[in-house]
């Protein structure tokens, strides 16, 4: 059987595919705890037994494995919030679902940040194009969140002149920096507060 | 502590010192914006080193220090303590000022990252319209910063 590359539109056998998976997976590993720019090829080829050869027939180059690598967390990011945000319609589930972001990262202290926005933060500035892929990973997240506002608008609990999109972009950034706080401070702390602090903010727009 | 993490610091240092009021933190938010849209800026450099450097911790908790004390004097002109109600008096807690602290902080880290990601600076404006919520005037939203405060717009670098 064969498949497609998705980036470089060469096909695959089902094995083939299964090596670029697995490089990709392990690249995103070592980069989400060393971070991208420490995280080499040679790094990676250790990590998966897998020869330059084989690196090299499925990208081109290591610009190629982050973006692939961007994608990959993407997907995995966005799979984990459409499962916790999908349901949420009440203050109640939003809060349930900043306990569950809070919880995993005390599970580490805090230390490696959020894996979208720590990837965000090391290669937009460098390649353009995997700006754009975060930018638009990104605005899928915030969709999500806008989603449950909306949701809470409808329900009559937020206020209806609230603009959710607005809203569900300021939460989104207090999350991220609270992401990135717990990571300098190696401490979840600063992250449970200023996502607590920002639902505090969306309560205070409620409609009762 | 590294130059950038210093000289935002002394910046920031004798900005705050002078928000006293809403329109001081008003003033205060638009400057911090326009430096943090310029990409080589000091704030956005010294932003973008803080998760790879020791010295960024010491570099937030300073700031934050400094944002406290701030957020403390807006409060205080709005609440003076010869009318202070429990409720003011629970506006004056200094828990609740190191709360806005953290949440201003994330606010320019977080909304300053998905910024520079989305080459826009909403994301800031929305982050930081959440944490300044309690003490700036509503003129200061999104939308509504004066043409040569915007950022791009007549800016040193």
């Amino acid at each position: 059987m064969t498949l497609t590359d998705s980036h470089s539109g060469r096909r695959l056998t089902a094995r083939g595919a299964k090596t670029r998976a697995r490089i990709v997976a392990s690249a995103a590993e070592l980069m989400y705890v060393k971070g991208v720019a420490a995280t080499t090829v040679d790094d990676v080829l250790a990590a998966t037994g897998s020869s330059k050869s084989q690196f090299y027939h499925h990208f081109k180059s290591r610009e190629a494995l982050v973006r692939a690598v961007v994608d990959h967390v993407g997907q995995t990011v966005l799979a984990r919030e459409r499962e916790s945000l999908g349901n949420v319609s009440t203050l109640r589930g939003l809060r349930r679902w900043r306990d569950a972001l809070v919880q995993s990262n005390a599970l580490r202290h805090g230390a490696y940040g959020c894996a979208l926005g720590a990837l965000a933060s090391e290669v937009s500035d460098h390649d353009d194009l995997a700006r754009k892929a975060l930018s638009q990973l990104f605005a899928e997240w915030r969709g999500l969140l806008a989603d449950v506002l909306r949701r809470l608008q409808a329900d009559g609990v937020l206020k209806s002149e609230v603009s959710v999109d607005q809203l569900a972009t300021g939460l989104m950034g207090a999350l991220q920096g609270g992401y990135m706080l717990a990571q300098a401070e190696r401490d979840v702390s600063p992250m449970a507060t200023s996502i607590d602090m920002a639902l505090a903010h969306i309560e205070s727009l409620s409609a009762t | 502590m590294t130059t950038h993490f210093v000289d935002v610091l002394a910046i920031e240092d004798a900005a705050l010192a002078q928000v006293t009021n809403r329109e001081d933190m008003t003033r205060w938010r638009r400057r911090v914006v326009r430096e943090l849209m310029r990409p080589q800026s000091r704030y956005a450099t010294a932003l973008r080193r803080v998760p790879d450097s020791a010295a960024g911790r010491d570099f937030l908790v300073t700031w934050q220090g400094l944002l406290t004390a701030a957020v403390e004097r807006v409060l205080s002109s709005e609440n003076p303590p010869e009318v202070r109600s429990a409720a003011g008096r629970r506006h004056h807690d200094r828990r609740a000022a190191d709360e806005l602290a953290v949440l201003i902080l994330a606010a320019l880290h977080g909304g300053g990252l998905l910024s520079r990601v989305a080459d826009d600076p909403a994301p800031l404006e929305a982050a930081l319209d959440i944490a300044l919520a309690p003490l700036t005037t509503p003129s200061a939203r999104r939308g509504s910063c004066p043409a040569d405060e915007r950022p791009g717009g007549n800016m040193n670098r």
